[in-house]
C-alpha cells in the first residue's frame, strides 16, 4: 500500500528513535541523519516499511576533514537521502550492496573518485578511472588538483588462462556492436554465457570534477554534453537543482515549452535505439526506416532550439528560445505523419517472425529484480515496475497534462522495445497538448550570477529514465559539487544479470534494449 | 596505374569510425550519415567494422586517458595509405573537455590528423563537405595549380593531403 511521506518518516523514526535525525523537506521529501553501521539498520527499516525502496546513486562529498556519503533513495513517497561521513583518514564505511544490490556500481564509482572504502563490497576494482591513474589519488576531492597529476605506466595484468570449458570473448572497446569504446569479456561455456564482466570508464571525461571549476552558466552547457541523445533532461535536472536551491518558479509559458523540447528529445532517441535494435539483430532495413522517420524530427528540434542534436534551450530561470506562432502548425503536421507511422511498425512487432524470434523471452527480467537493481526508465516499465518521474513527481506541468504510464508485464526486450513505442505514440500527444494549452507570456526570469549555499536534488525522467542531479552550491558563482546519476548507470547491472544463462548470440539484442548509453555512465 | 589507384580510392573510401571518448552528439550525426537522408553510400562511402579494411578513420570526441592506447592501435592497424579525420570540436582540439583530469585533448594527440570538421557537432552535410575536400586533396594537381602545403598528414602517397578548416 501506498504511504505518504509523512507516515514513512514517522514509521522510521518510531523504529530508529534516538539514533537518526530528521530534517524534512530538504534533499527530496527528507534528509536522514545517521552514522556508519547505523545506516544499514536505517536502510533495512526503510525497505520494511516499503518495499518498492530502491537506491538512486550514492553521492560522494569533500567536507573538508570529513568525507560525506550521501544515498540517495526513491519510494513510492518520494525521493529520501541518508546522510553519513566518514573521516578523511580512515573513510570506511560498511558497504550496502547485499542488502540492495543495485548499489554496486555507485559504490564502485565512490571508491574510485573519493577513495571511500566500502567494506565488504563484492567487487572492489576500478571502474571509471584508467589504468595509469595513480592508487591513493582521488580526483574529485579538493585538494587534489585533477590535472596535475602525474599518471603512472599501467600494470601489466596477465590474462587469466580460459579453462577447458570456458571461453572468453571480449567484445570492445572498439566493435561494430557497439557506438562507444566500452570493454566487456563475456565467458561462454559452448553457447551459454556464464559469466560478464564490464571495464567501463572509457568515456570518463571527468565532467562533475569540470563542473566546480566552471561558472553556473557554462555548466548548464557543460552537463549537456554528458549526453548527445539526452541533452535536453541534462540541461532540465541541473537548472532545476538550482532553481530549486534559489526557490525561483519558472514563468508558465517557458514550462510549457520545456515539456516540447523534453518529449521531441525523448521522440528522436526512442526511434534511434528502435532502430539501432534492429541493426544488432540483423534487420537493417527496419533500421533503416526508423532513421529515416526520425529525420523530420531532428529537423523539428532545429526548428524550435536552432540546433540539430545540441538543443541549448533550457536554462536557469526559463528557456533561451520562445516558439513562433507559425512553429505550431509545422510541428503538429510533422507528429502527425509519424503518428500514422506507428501502427506499421507495431504490427511489424507482433507479426516479423525475425523481431518475434530475436526478442521474444530474451534477457527476461523480473519485477522484482528490476525493484531490487533499482533499474529505471522503459526498462522497469517493460518488467512491470511502474515508476516514471513524470507521474511519480510530476515536475513542469507534466501534473495537468493527461498521458498515459506505459507498462508491459513481460520483462524481455520485445517488451523493452514496445514500451518505447508506445511512449513515442504519448509524446506526440503530450506536445500536442501542450501547444494547444500554452499561454502567452514571459519566457525566463533572472537567475543571479552567484547561488546562495544550498543544496538540491532533482531529477526527470530522460529518454532512458530517471535522470537523478544533486546539486551543492556555496554562494559564489561556482557549484560546489555537482552529481549527475544517469539512467544507464542504474539500468547496467540488469544486463549482466538477464545475460547469464542467455545464448551469446543473444547478448547484442539483450544489451541494446537497454538503450545503453557509455558517454553518461561514464561522464 | 597510380590513376587508377587513387580513382578508386577516391571513388569509394571506406571508413571506420572510432569514438574516444564523444559524447554520442557526433556519433548520432556519423550514423545518420549511413542513412536515407544523407546516405553517403550514394559516393561510395562504406562504414567497415574493422580498421583493417578502412581508408578513413573518423574520430569523434575528445581522447580520454584509456582510449588513447585504443585510438593509436586502430590507427595502427589501418593499411597505408590512411586518413584521420576528426569529428567534432572535442576530436579537433578536446573541446568543452579541454584540460580535464581524464582527457588527452583532440585526436592529433595520438594520431595524424588530415582533415578536421569542427561543430558541435558537426552537421552531416559539414561531414560530407569535409571528406569531400579531403578526397580531392588525394587527386593529382591540374597542371599548372601550386603544389600542396605540407603538414601533419598521414599516408604514403606524394601529395601530403591538408584540408584544415
Amino acid at each position: 500500500m501506498q504511504k505518504s511521506s509523512e507516515e514513512f518518516v514517522n514509521a522510521i523514526e518510531n523504529k530508529l528513535n534516538g539514533k537518526i535525525q530528521i530534517q524534512i523537506g530538504t534533499l527530496g521529501k527528507a534528509a536522514i541523519t545517521a552514522n556508519n553501521g547505523i545506516h544499514r539498520d536505517l536502510i533495512k527499516v526503510m525497505l520494511e516499511v516499503d518495499d518498492q525502496t530502491s537506491i538512486v546513486a550514492i553521492t560522494g562529498l569533500d567536507l573538508g576533514t570529513n568525507l560525506g556519503v550521501y544515498y540517495h533513495f526513491r519510494s513510492q513517497s518520494g525521493y529520501y537521502t541518508i546522510k553519513a561521513e566518514v573521516p578523511k583518514d580512515n573513510p570506511h564505511i560498511q558497504t550496502i550492496t547485499d542488502l540492495i544490490p543495485g548499489a554496486l556500481f555507485a559504490e564502485m564509482e565512490g571508491n574510485d573518485l573519493f577513495g571511500i572504502v566500502f567494506d565488504g563490497h563484492p567487487s572492489p576494482g576500478r571502474l571509471v578511472l584508467s589504468e595509469n591513474w595513480p592508487e591513493g589519488v582521488y580526483p574529485l576531492r579538493k585538494d587534489v588538483i585533477a590535472n596535475q597529476v602525474k599518471l603512472v605506466p599501467p600494470k601489466n595484468v596477465a590474462a587469466e588462462p580460459d579453462d577447458n570449458k570456458t571461453v572468453k570473448i571480449i567484445i570492445g572497446p572498439q566493435h561494430p556492436a557497439l557506438i562507444e569504446p566500452e570493454k566487456f569479456s563475456v565467458s561462454v561455456e559452448g553457447e551459454i554465457v556464464t559469466k560478464v564482466e564490464p571495464r567501463l570508464g572509457y568515456v570518463h571525461r571527468g565532467v562533475e570534477k569540470a563542473a566546480e571549476l566552471r561558472t553556473y552558466i557554462q555548466d548548464v552547457y557543460l552537463v549537456e554534453r554528458v549526453c548527445g541523445i539526452c541533452n535536453g533532461p541534462h540541461a532540465w535536472s541541473f537548472s532545476g537543482a538550482v532553481e530549486k536551491i534559489l526557490n525561483v518558479t519558472v514563468p508558465r509559458r517557458a514550462q510549457f515549452i520545456r515539456v516540447i523540447t523534453l518529449e521531441l528529445n525523448r521522440i528522436h532517441s526512442h526511434l534511434l535505439v528502435l532502430g539501432h535494435a534492429g541493426l544488432e539483430i540483423g534487420y537493417e532495413t527496419l533500421f533503416q526506416y526508423f532513421w529515416r522517420d526520425r529525420e523530420p524530427i531532428m529537423d523539428l528540434i532545429e526548428l524550435t532550439c536552432g540546433n540539430r542534436v545540441y538543443e541549448s534551450m533550457i536554462s536557469m530561470g526559463g528557456v533561451r528560445r520562445d516558439l513562433k506562432e507559425t512553429d505550431s502548425p509545422k510541428i503538429k503536421a510533422v507528429l502527425e505523419d509519424l503518428r500514422k507511422k506507428i501502427p506499421f511498425y507495431k504490427q511489424l512487432y507482433e507479426n516479423e517472425p525475425t523481431i518475434k524470434a530475436r526478442m521474444k523471452d530474451v534477457g527476461v527480467l523480473k519485477r522484482e529484480d528490476a525493484i531490487s537493481l533499482g533499474v529505471v526508465g522503459p526498462v522497469a516499465r517493460a518488467s512491470g515496475y511502474a515508476v516514471d518521474v513524470r507521474k511519480d513527481e510530476p515536475y513542469e506541468v507534466y501534473g495537468e497534462i493527461p498521458f498515459k504510464e506505459i507498462i508491459y508485464t513481460e520483462g524481455d526486450t520485445w517488451a523493452r522495445m514496445n514500451v518505447r513505442m508506445d511512449e513515442v505514440e504519448e509524446s506526440i500527444n503530450i506536445i500536442e497538448y501542450a501547444l494547444d494549452n500554452m499561454p502567452k507570456g514571459p519566457i525566463r526570469v533572472d537567475i543571479p550570477r552567484e547561488i546562495l549555499a544550498g543544496e538540491a536534488v532533482n531529477a526527470c525522467e530522460a529518454p532512458r529514465g530517471e535522470l537523478f542531479y544533486y546539486v551543492k552550491s556555496n554562494g559564489t558563482d561556482m557549484p560546489d559539487r555537482v552529481k549527475v546519476r544517469t539512467p544507464t548507470f542504474a539500468n547496467l547491472p540488469s544486463f549482466f544479470k538477464t545475460a547469464i544463462g542467455g545464448s551469446i548470440a543473444d547478448v547484442p539484442a539483450n544489451f541494446v534494449s537497454l538503450d545503453p548509453c557509455f558517454s553518461c555512465t561514464d561522464r | 596505374m597510380v590513376d587508377t589507384k587513387t580513382w578508386a580510392r577516391v571513388k569509394s573510401p571506406w571508413v571506420i569510425h572510432f569514438n574516444s571518448g564523444a559524447c554520442n552528439g557526433c556519433d548520432i550525426e556519423i550514423v545518420a550519415l549511413f542513412t536515407p537522408k544523407y546516405d553517403v553510400e550514394r559516393f561510395g562511402v562504406k562504414l567497415e567494422p574493422s580498421p583493417r579494411h578502412a581508408d578513413i578513420l573518423l574520430v569523434s570526441g575528445c581522447v580520454t586517458q584509456q582510449c588513447s592506447e585504443r585510438l593509436k592501435r586502430v590507427y595502427d592497424q589501418m593499411p597505408e595509405p590512411k586518413f584521420v579525420v576528426a569529428v567534432g570540436a572535442c576530436a579537433c582540439s578536446g573541446g568543452i573537455f579541454e584540460g580535464n583530469y581524464n582527457v588527452l585533448g583532440g585526436a592529433d594527440k595520438v594520431v595524424p590528423v588530415a582533415a578536421y570538421i569542427p561543430g558541435c557537432p558537426p552537421r552531416p552535410e559539414a561531414m560530407i563537405d569535409g571528406l569531400v575536400k579531403l578526397l580531392n586533396t588525394l587527386n593529382p594537381p591540374p597542371k599548372g595549380a601550386k603544389k600542396q602545403i605540407k603538414g601533419a598528414s598521414a599516408g604514403v602517397t606524394e601529395e601530403k593531403p591538408v584540408a584544415k578548416e
